[in-house]
């Protein structure tokens, strides 16, 4: 057995480049394979990591989600929260109200979107996930004092804010009292681009008294749901409608995100499945190029006494040696590959996310890169065992 | 004893069928160095390649030691290739890919012979054609001459009872050309079974027994 890889190794080696190229062609099937199917799973761990961190949330809006739209009916009262604080099993409420406002820092204006909420709860939702970097967390007194978001410190203003600055938030006064860290994937869009103010402020700052938001923390996650039903039908109740309210579990967020991650990754594959097929059809080319360029040797071979199934499994051998390798080679080029695209995609985006080699991924790859050779192999060594050996051993 | 009963073979080219042997009846006793001197064209390869086991008659039969070489499968008839014949080419036909060495061995490889024994016998048969020194090198390294002394060793690896030798000494100098009788001669002289192809009359000239081939007949 040992002689037989020795021989395959040395017509192989024989043809260096042609065998290089073909390994290369398998690899790369192999890598888009294991890079594309190592950057979904990374991507969505990244999303359901986080937000199974926030699975006792619940998040209530004034609206209908249909198909992938989300509608605005209307605004919770004050009404509304207060009959909520006697649901049983709720732990927090915040009732928060946001709009688009202008702020003026230095004499430049920008567009922002205000948030205003209880100083209390909205700090426990967003203060300990994301942290603050500079100064510190609204108080329920501060009714002059805001925190800012990342981007708002630093990227939406000629110059960048810090702590006790002022800002002139629709025409009104406000004293930066802390800032933000930069945010992790599942809060950028969430904290980074805002400016907070506790919800007494920013109704004045906003001019209205609509709660457009509200969310709800729960003492057991596995009440969520439940609770979530309870949301709806009070608050329906209280407009008389009979889908007004909202409530959204994390918890099926999650499974949603799962459905949108198996499309994606069907697609991802059947792209990387394409790659594959070109890579096997390289790999057919060679070993009958190959067949075609030993006729001669083939029939040597048969003529000082090689059966059939010698020349069958010295071929057989040769293109699963040259896909083993390629298979090898494609795993690490795809694990690399899934590293520097998630990076890159993580830095590009700013968002956190690292690619997930799973061994399983891996061993998959090199099953199918096995099979797509010997699959593809089989027929030119079929071919080459079949030659009569005067015929071939005339062939020049 | 190898015996031909009305071997005939007709290759078709298309249209045209070209009749390469007709109804041969040659038998060559064991032992026996026998040469078959003929212009080409004549048939006397086609009859090589079919006492050789490398080609199927088209009617006729070979008999090797009372087997009939038409009745056996294909393993059965790269089994005789393997174990009863040593094939010499003209074209000396190594892979290039293989050292002499390896080259001699091949055959014992396809045998199943056991790695050690097989490197070793294929040293001391490359020692026996005065090759003793050049057993690493690459067919490419070598002269023709050398490549066909390779050629031979190969041919003897598996210790065959008969040697075929198509035109040995087509591709190489006179004096290369007398070496390689001297060694084929020295076979014959073991107890082999010689069967040469030829159309040089003084290379005949060296076998016990010379028949003439025209047309695809052997002539008396």
């Amino acid at each position: 057995m040992i002689d037989k890889f020795l021989l395959a190794y040395r017509s192989i080696r024989e043809r260096r480049a042609r065998s290089i190229l073909t390994v290369l062609g398998i690899a790369v099937g192999i890598a888009a394979i294991v890079a594309l199917m190592s950057v979904g799973y990374g991507m969505e761990e990244a999303i359901t990591g986080e937000l199974t961190g926030m699975a006792d949330m619940i998040s209530v809006m004034p609206g209908k989600i249909t198909g992938h739209t989300y509608v605005e009916l209307g605004s919770f009262t004050d009404r509304d929260v207060k009959d909520l604080q006697r649901i049983s099993g709720i732990k927090d409420i915040t009732a928060m109200t946001y709009d688009a406002a202008e702020v003026e820092y230095r004499n430049k204006r920008a567009p922002v979107f205000v948030l205003g909420g209880n100083a209390k709860e909205l700090g426990s939702f967003y203060v300990e996930p994301v942290g603050i970097k500079e100064g510190r967390w609204l108080r329920e007194n501060d009714f002059k004092g805001c925190v800012i978001g990342d981007r708002v410190a630093n990227d939406f203003f000629d110059d960048v804010i810090h702590v006790n600055d002022k800002l002139i938030i629709n025409g009104e006064k406000f004293i930066v009292v802390g800032i933000f860290e930069k945010a992790s994937t599942l809060y950028a869009s969430d904290v980074d681009p805002h400016i907070f103010l506790t919800l007494h402020a920013a109704k004045e700052a906003l001019q209205t008294n609509e709660i457009k938001y509200i969310m709800v923390q729960v003492y057991n996650i596995d009440e969520a749901e439940g609770t979530a039903e309870e949301i709806e039908e009070r608050i329906n109740d209280n407009h008389g409608l009979d889908d007004f309210a909202n409530a959204m579990t994390m918890g099926s967020m999650i499974e949603q995100i799962g459905d949108v991650f198996n499309i994606i990754r069907g697609v991802l594959v059947g792209i990387a499945a394409i790659a594959l097929v070109v890579a096997s059809i390289g790999i057919m080319n060679t070993m009958l190029m190959s067949v075609m360029e030993r006729t001669h040797e083939i029939g040597v071979m048969k003529a000082i006494g090689a059966k059939s199934s010698d020349v069958l499994s010295l071929f057989l051998l040769e293109s699963s040696m040259v896909s083993l390798v390629g298979g090898v080679v494609g795993c690490v080029l795809g694990a690399v590959a899934a590293k520097v695209i998630s990076f890159g995609a993580g830095t590009a985006l700013g968002i956190e996310f690292g690619a997930v080699v799973k061994p399983e991924v891996l061993l998959g790859g090199m099953a199918v890169a096995m099979v797509v050779g010997v699959l593809s192999g089989f027929y030119p060594a079929r071919k080459a065992s079949r030659m009569s050996p005067v015929e071939a051993v005339r062939y020049e | 004893m190898i015996r031909t009963e009305n071997l005939t073979k007709v290759y078709r080219m298309g249209e045209v069928e070209v009749q390469a042997l007709r109804e041969v009846n040659l038998e060559i006793q064991d032992g026996e160095f026998i040469a078959i001197i003929g212009p080409s064209g004549s048939g006397k390869s086609t009859l090589l390649n079919m006492i050789g086991c490398l080609d199927t008659p088209t009617s006729g039969a070979v008999f090797i030691d009372g087997i009939d070489t038409g009745k056996l499968s294909e393993n059965g008839l790269a089994e005789i290739r393997r174990e009863k014949i040593g094939f010499i080419f003209q074209q000396f036909n190594l892979v290039h890919t293989l050292n002499a060495l390896e080259n001699v061995a091949l055959p014992m490889f396809f045998a199943g012979v056991k790695r050690e024994t097989r490197l070793k016998r294929a040293e001391e048969l490359l020692a026996n054609v005065g090759l003793g020194n050049r057993i690493y090198h690459k067919p490419s390294e070598m002269s023709g001459g050398e490549q066909q002394r390779v050629a031979i060793a190969r041919a003897l690896s598996n210790d065959p009872e008969i040697v075929i030798g198509d035109e040995p000494t087509g591709n190489v100098d006179t004096k290369t050309g007398n070496t390689i009788m001297d060694i084929l001669e020295g076979l014959n002289k073991e107890g082999r079974t010689v069967i040469v192809v030829t159309h040089d009359a003084e290379i005949a000239a060296r076998a016990g027994r010379t028949k003439r081939m025209r047309d695809g007949r052997v002539l008396d």
